[in-house]
């Protein structure tokens, strides 16, 4: 048996294409529909792009873009602050992900365990509540808080407790580089971690609580249940949720660049921060700079999102690409 | 069916916005390539034509300007909008501009404010510029103007300002003729002079610690009174030490003059690239007064004289630390602008219950024996884009509308001296208080017919309307109409710095400079946090910011001293 479109042969049947334009008619409402959306990426997103070619020119306000090769990346490869605010990128951006992931996670553990569900919600409300806050906002507090003159709020502690003298002098916490690092990670984790536990609270509640009550009949402790039942339940999103961060670490600004200044500048400059003094801290830029700099960080970024499609990939059978 | 019609509903709304947002892109580019705005029309000879179709135009008396576009930052106040108190002097202001100056030049016209973003003014422009949206006229810093008075987006304005109208009031012929160039070209228009700042003490603490301002006159002097105001009572509280002796937006400026906020420290060091009297440029953050200077905040920041919060410190955080009303934590010496602000640090003391007397320190011995005074920084300007079609009309009819009238020394004048009328100012009869619940503040003015006036303020009720962008005090040509408003601080604190002021040294205007100057901030920046905040060896960190910019600073001076 046999008509246009399939042939049977041996059992099976074999189907054949319709023509592509034939296709596009039949779905034409379809396509017609695709085509603002197509539009509109193409314009947001592939048309900017074209802008990378001036990562290769000299573009200054008021002069004509000139090319000029690969004289912007000879000056960011020798320049030692661009790599200072590399490595500060991937250092500042890994351990502040790896630490709000785990602090999220304890927290969420912590919160399934709580019988009491009004309680519950409370803390879960106020935990949220540091995220929606502004960075502005978030540096302000924590630079009254932490303010080394006389009305900053730790050290006033510190002098109360004794810890510090009366003759010694006072803490500039943002002004140290042996402080700075683990301020920011605290100022981090204290934002990000009630937002942070919303997804890990959703895969604590899809746990089956046949698993708990046959824990409970094998006399299994409350730690054991912690350790045995929802950690391994907990596993893949703790990687997905890691995975999918990592993708982002190169995107670091705005929490840096309200706490930082320039007596931490080896510890806390980023990418981002270094890119914006080069480009809005001189009178008239050459952006072709800027775009380079830009640039080389997309790239990095892109990388990055390769390799956590690799590692998503052997850890949960699917990338995220 | 219905999904189709859908679709192509949906697909055709789509196609006519895209159609839109391109044709508002072209008209934009096609206006931007020849260098003006889109806002910018002609209308010759009564016939209406694009700014585009100028070609002909030779007379800049045939040409009329129907629309101009003006980008200023936040020194205008009357056309901010972030508040409803500023949307409402803004609505009144713009108006009644537009009337003054259509007087003025005989016909309607339009004119449209951006307000730019204050603290990232030059990169805001920058964008501007690359992005070819140029605006008519705008405001640059003396920084700017010299980066951009090279490019040939800047209308030489020279011939302009030799026959504009106010010439014949000129008060400070002086500041303009500096900023032409070697060849006499004139690229941007400074209507006032630049300003500077003067160092203020609290008078209560001078007096609660029986020490005669008159008598500080040297470093050691100024350093004994902050040594004072940091380890005993001035503000009276029954607590040693719970004060600091100075307060400042940061140890180093954020532009040129650098210094201008810690000038009893920086004494006669200028760390920034400099011109020497000899003519040649050099670095003076290398040289050893900055080296010295370093020092001096160090022991200052050591003993606990400086407040530590200086470091990090905004202009807002160190003026509101400086007259709030907690005076513990505070400090008694301010170094800040002359003239209006004198005034307004007066107010918020007493507004904040604290006392209002405010000494103006003259410069140390220090300061007058090396730059001879307060240094006085260069003029902001007003440049006009020129649209790079060989004909001046177009410009010529802008200077005409927007610069000679600001300085007309009467209506359009007075707008941009004191805002909206009606508003800020009235010469209308009429009674009120400030202050009118507070027995002990209350203040009450009474002015007859015909009488001008400042207004209580839309944004505080209790203190006088803030002015617009002249100061009265500072302008080349004054106003004409007799509308004076300064107060006796005001006057007090600007003849004060006029006496005690020398202009601010000359910025550098090099190629390198202009794009990497960054570089070079953040290694002084560096340097300075070094020192001065973590106590270190200075030595060192000289040695390291030679080593880390010492080359692009030779490349810098290189290119700047054989342009001489």
């Amino acid at each position: 048996m046999s008509n246009n479109n399939t042939t049977m042969t041996s059992g099976t049947v074999q189907v054949r294409k319709k023509p592509l334009g034939l296709r596009i008619w039949n779905n034409r409402g379809h396509y017609i529909m695709f085509v603002p959306v197509f539009i509109f990426v193409l314009i947001l997103n592939y048309w900017p792009m074209l802008g990378i070619r001036y990562a290769f020119m000299e573009y200054k306000a008021g002069g004509t873009p000139s090319w000029t090769g690969f004289t912007h990346f000879e000056r960011m490869f020798s320049t030692s602050a661009f790599w200072s605010a590399f490595g500060n990128t991937l250092v500042l951006s890994l351990v502040k992900l790896f630490l709000t992931t785990f602090a999220s996670v304890i927290v969420s553990v912590f919160l399934n365990e709580m019988g009491n569900l009004f309680v519950k919600k409370t803390l879960q409300t106020i935990i949220y509540l540091p995220h929606f806050m502004s960075w502005a906002v978030v540096a302000s507090i924590f630079t009254l808080i932490l303010s080394p003159s006389s009305t900053g709020m730790i050290n006033g502690m510190l002098r109360d407790m004794g810890i510090l003298g009366p003759n010694d002098s006072s803490i500039y916490f943002l002004a140290d580089s042996k402080m700075w690092r683990p301020i920011f990670y605290m100022i981090n984790i204290w934002k990000d971690t009630g937002w942070g536990t919303i997804i890990f609270l959703a895969t604590l509640s899809g746990i089956s609580p046949e698993l708990y009550e046959a824990a409970d009949i094998d006399g299994a402790t409350r730690l054991q249940k912690i350790r045995y039942v929802t950690m391994p339940a907990l596993a893949n999103t703790i990687i997905t949720v890691l995975i999918l961060n990592l993708a982002k670490v190169m995107n670091l600004f705005e929490s840096v660049f309200v706490l930082y200044n320039s007596a931490v500048y080896d510890v806390s400059d980023v990418i981002g921060t270094y890119i914006y003094r080069q480009t809005f801290m001189v009178a008239r830029p050459d952006y072709g700079y800027s775009t380079a700099v830009g640039l080389f960080r997309s790239i990095v970024g892109c990388i990055l999102v390769l390799i956590c499609n690799k590692a998503s990939n052997k850890v949960r059978g699917r990338g995220i690409v | 069916m219905k999904k189709k019609a859908l679709s192509l509903l949906l697909a055709s709304t789509m196609v006519v916005s895209l159609t839109a947002c391109g044709g508002g892109d072209n008209e934009t580019s096609s206006n931007s390539s020849s260098g003006n705005s889109n806002t910018a029309s002609a209308d010759k000879s009564g016939d209406t034509t694009s700014s585009d179709n100028t070609s002909g135009e030779t007379n800049s008396g045939d040409y009329v300007l129907t629309d101009v576009k003006i980008m200023v930052n936040g020194t205008v106040n009357s056309v901010k909008q972030e508040t409803e108190a500023q949307q409402t002097t803004r609505d009144a202001f713009i108006p009644q501009l537009e009337a003054a100056v259509g007087e003025a030049i005989g016909h309607e016209i339009n004119i449209d404010f951006e307000v730019a973003s204050h603290s990232d003014y030059a990169g805001y422009v920058g964008r501007m510029f690359v992005s070819e949206q140029y605006p008519d006229v705008m405001i640059m810093s003396a920084d700017m103007l010299k980066q951009y008075e090279t490019t040939g987006l800047l209308w030489d304005m020279a011939n302009a300002y030799d026959n504009a109208e106010f010439q014949n009031r000129m008060k400070l012929p002086g500041i303009n003729e500096g900023l032409k160039d070697a060849q006499g070209h004139l690229y941007g228009f400074a209507p006032t002079y630049g300003n500077g700042c003067i160092t203020y003490i609290k008078q209560a603490w001078l007096d609660n610690l029986g020490i005669n301002g008159d008598d500080i006159k040297t470093y050691d002097d100024f350093y004994n009174m902050l040594e004072r105001f940091s380890k005993e009572d001035p503000d009276g509280n029954g607590v040693d030490g719970d004060t600091y002796g100075f307060i400042s937006a940061g140890l180093i400026g954020t532009e040129a003059p650098w210094i201008n906020y810690v000038a009893e420290f920086w004494q006669g060091a200028y760390p920034s690239i400099i011109q020497g009297e000899d003519g040649v440029w050099y670095d003076g953050f290398q040289a050893p007064e900055a080296k010295e200077a370093l020092l001096r905040m160090q022991k200052a920041y050591q003993d606990g004289v400086i407040d530590p919060d200086s470091f990090t410190a905004g202009t807002k955080d160190a003026r509101e630390k400086w007259y709030g009303a907690e005076q513990s934590g505070s400090a008694g010496v301010f170094t800040y602008w002359a003239g209006t602000w004198y005034q307004n640090l007066a107010n918020n003391l007493e507004k904040n219950g604290v006392d209002n007397e405010v000494y103006e320190l003259a410069p140390i011995k220090e300061i007058t024996d090396t730059f001879g005074g307060y240094l006085n920084r260069e003029a902001p300007v007003w440049v006009i884009l020129d649209d790079g079609d060989g004909d001046d009309s177009r410009e010529q009819a802008i200077f005409t509308a927007i610069l000679d009238t600001m300085l007309d020394g009467d209506k359009v004048q007075t707008l941009w001296t004191y805002g909206p009328e009606g508003i800020a100012w009235s010469t209308e009869a009429e009674d009120f208080a400030l202050y009118p619940d507070d027995p002990d503040k209350k203040k009450e003015y009474s002015y007859k017919d015909g009488e001008f006036h400042m207004r209580p303020g839309l944004e505080d009720p209790n203190v006088l309307a803030v002015k617009n962008h002249l100061d009265p005090a500072l302008v080349i040509a004054p106003l004409t109409n007799g509308f004076v408003s300064s107060t006796d601080l005001q006057d007090v604190s600007n003849k004060f710095f006029t006496d005690h002021c020398v202009d601010a040294p000359s910025a550098p205007a090099s190629e390198t400079y202009s794009e990497r100057s960054a570089e070079i901030i953040d290694a002084r920046d560096v340097v300075i946090a070094e020192v001065v905040v973590n106590g270190g060896d200075v030595d060192a960190a000289m040695q390291k910011y030679t080593s880390s910019v010492g080359s692009l600073v030779d490349q810098i001076l290189e290119e700047l001293n054989s342009a001489q």
